[in-house]
């Protein structure tokens, strides 16, 4: 058959994807009852929507780097020690690393959908020739990609040539290409991996620890951007030192790493060898080495590609059984305390819940390492300490209503189950200030390195527990009642996720309430500020335990 | 659809945390239905990675580990391989035979309903067209030595509806 059958084939399979990917019925959610007409038409505009956020960010960034390029308005300061052929290979170098890491964060998050969602295997009894099914398996995992990868291959050279010149604009193509095939041999790389290690993966041990890391890195592309902000100026200077130095080893290993290499070429091409004042003839030989290591790993990574494709594919999520004995002991808890540990197995294996959990407190560890690297000149550990509790609170609480859709997955079998409503609320509440406080701790941990003020941080962090605590029984407690007024089980949420959003607004409201008072009443004097925080914190406990234990609470 | 997420001890461990069940006893009783439906590794595995009757087996050890005095089921025999079907069979009939316990279930399948049940209702559209014990509904159906398949047909009065619908697969296929 023809590709163009091919091509016929995986617009069906696409379809079906993206309706799995947008409304994750196999995975136990209920479907809106609207015709199916209408849902396909509305998986595939959110599918289309996705992408062109993606591919704009991308856009952003590359229109971004070019406008650094030709202003060089960063940082003059460590500029005016930077060589113009360098900064531009550095930005570049930035630019790239970013490419990857978007394109490669993508594919993360959709590989295991594309995988779990059984769309190739549904072929194999239809009379298609192994050609077709292959052409269709490619072309399918390259829609995932399409307009994101497009906007690399054609934006980059596009705004590269006209910062440096269009010859420059072609010189960075192979960058851009090369950059896109690693994105995607890695999403597939990774893809698989989470397979076998991480939805796969067997209970107990030291597994938890590698699925947990796994899904760190799953997060870590979406810091990619932070992280090269907060690297970009350290990297520069390192720039300039090698600068005055001239060829050094230093510059030949830089010459010869990804994807400094490709990001050079366009800086030569514009302005020649002497623009970065790091090239001998070893740099050179260095460069031209590298060039065609990865140009052949990137040649080896498309045929890679194409073969494994298929077979990734057409894995099923029901693998073998390894023959490896298991434990029949268990220990059961209290009820509330299973919740949580049920939650947490759950989030480990699947990374959309993992992303619930992991982000708020990635972005404290975030802004922990950005405390710590900001010098400040004038420190006031009340100040750190309250901006620290007050956005660990508002994270942890933002996020704290969508732990219900943990709920949704066994809904029809959870309902069988002795389950009451307080103890599921119990047990989600204490998910959310289990993330409070370690998103807190992990912000005024990394500052007691600058600050060396625990007891002011414990209390901080003390004084607003009861508030975030109030805030989730109020979030969770006003979810019930809707639900139950709705003759809603509270576990099917879907049919009304925008509930599930608007109760995070007194939630939110709620944690930020104490830190303003502090910042009122400081001025008496940072205990009694503390003093009003902790109080109004907890009445606010009290306010939060009424709505969900209250008169007409489930 | 279970926690797919969570293998089977975990998942197991959760229900035996929610019935409130003490290590000792819940660990015992695991041991001994798993060994039972030789479930060995896939204890440790993922439940969306087994087969729909490892999955099955790990619903009705949910189902019987907190030995509740009214065992309700649906389908049970769905997707499992022969021998725990046997095993199933007995499991059932030695859980009432314990006294102070009743099964009530639901089957598609007439010949397990025949061998197992003491009563058996009859439902067809939401409705219940007969119920009573094999010999009661035999005696309304006026026909003896009735199979309980063909007291089913003739209770929903399908047995008619049936004979047609051969005849006219004979016909569409000549």
């Amino acid at each position: 058959m023809s590709w163009r059958e091919a091509v016929r084939i995986s617009n069906v399979a696409f379809t079906e994807l993206s309706l799995q990917a947008v409304f994750a019925f196999r995975q136990g959610n209920v479907l809106p009852a609207d015709r199916a007409k209408d849902l396909v038409a509305r998986s595939r505009r959110r599918v289309v929507q996705s992408k062109v956020v993606i591919s704009a960010v991308l856009a952003l960034v590359t229109l971004g780097a070019a406008a650094f390029i030709r202003q060089k308005s960063l940082n003059p300061e460590i500029l005016s020690a930077v060589p113009s052929g360098l900064f531009q290979s550095a930005i570049l170098t930035g630019l790239l690393s970013l490419d990857i890491a978007l394109l490669w964060w993508t594919g993360v998050q959709m590989v295991p959908t594309l995988i779990s969602s059984g769309v190739l295997p549904t072929l194999e009894p239809l009379p298609l020739d192994a050609r077709t099914v292959r052409r269709v398996a490619t072309l399918l995992y390259l829609r995932l990609f399409d307009l994101p990868a497009l906007t690399v291959l054609i934006l980059t050279p596009a705004a590269v040539g006209l910062a440096l010149g269009p010859l420059a604009g072609a010189a960075v193509v192979p960058g851009a290409v090369v950059a896109v095939v690693f994105a995607l041999a890695l999403s597939l790389l990774t893809g698989r991996f989470f397979l076998h290690r991480v939805q796969g993966s067997r209970g107990g041990g030291g597994r938890s620890f590698v699925r947990w890391a796994y899904l760190v890195l799953w997060l870590v592309p979406a810091f990619g951007m932070f992280a090269f902000i907060t690297a970009a100026p350290a990297f520069l200077r390192a720039l300039a030192a090698m600068a005055v130095q001239g060829p050094s080893p230093a510059s030949t290993l830089l010459a010869a790493a990804f994807p400094f290499s490709f990001a050079v070429l366009p800086a030569i091409v514009a302005g020649g060898v002497g623009s970065t004042s790091i090239f001998s003839s070893t740099t050179v030989l260095a460069l031209v080495g590298a060039l065609a290591v990865y140009g052949a790993l990137a040649s080896w990574a498309v045929v890679w590609l194409t073969s494994s494709v298929r077979s990734l594919l057409f894995l099923s999520d029901r693998g073998r059984v390894d023959a490896l004995p298991a434990s029949a002991s268990v220990r059961p808890s209290g009820v509330a305390w299973a919740v949580l540990v049920k939650d947490m197995r759950i989030a480990s294996r699947t990374p959309g819940y993992a992303f619930l959990v992991l982000l708020p407190i990635l972005d404290a560890a975030a802004l922990g390492l950005l405390t710590y690297a900001t010098p400040t000149s004038n420190p006031v550990a009340a100040s750190l300490a309250l901006g620290a509790v007050t956005t660990a609170a508002l994270l942890a609480t933002f996020f704290g209503p969508a732990f219900f859709a943990i709920e949704v997955v066994a809904y029809s079998y959870g309902r069988s189950l002795p389950l009451s409503n307080r103890s599921i609320l119990f047990g989600k509440v204490a998910l959310i200030s289990f993330m409070y406080l370690l998103g807190a701790s992990l912000i005024l941990g990394l500052a007691l390195l600058r600050f060396f003020e625990p007891l002011t941080f414990a209390g901080f962090i003390l004084a607003e527990l009861p508030a975030v605590i109030g805030a989730a029984f109020l979030e969770l407690g006003l979810l019930f009642r809707w639900a139950e007024r709705r003759g809603l089980a509270i576990t099917n949420l879907y049919t009304g996720a925008w509930f599930a959003l608007a109760v995070s607004i007194p939630g939110l409201a709620m944690v930020g309430l104490p830190p303003l008072l502090f910042e009122v009443t400081q001025s008496v004097g940072v205990a009694v500020g503390l003093a009003v925080m902790a109080v109004v914190a907890a009445l606010e406990l009290g306010v939060g335990s009424v709505v969900a234990f209250g008169r007409g609470a489930s | 659809m279970l926690y797919e997420a969570l293998t089977p001890r975990e998942f197991l461990e959760f229900v035996a945390s929610v019935r409130r069940m003490d290590a000792a006893t819940a660990t015992r009783r695991l041991e001994s239905y798993s060994e039972a439906f030789r479930l060995g590794p896939e204890l440790e595995e993922p439940i969306a990675t087994l087969s729909n009757g490892t999955r099955q087996k790990v619903l009705i050890i949910a189902a019987l580990l907190h030995a509740p005095p009214l065992l309700v089921l649906d389908e049970p025999l769905n997707s499992l391989d022969p021998r725990s079907v046997r095993i199933m069979k007995d499991v059932l009939q030695r859980y009432v035979a314990s006294g102070g316990r009743g099964v009530l279930f639901s089957t598609h399948t007439m010949e397990v309903a025949e061998q197992l049940c003491h009563r058996v209702g009859i439902l067809d559209r939401g409705a219940l067209r007969g119920e009573g014990t094999l010999a009661a509904l035999r005696a309304r159906v006026e026909a003896g030595d009735a199979s309980l398949e063909e007291i089913f047909l003739r209770l929903t009065e399908q047995d008619v509806g049936v004979r047609a619908a051969v005849d006219s697969l004979d016909d569409a296929s000549v």
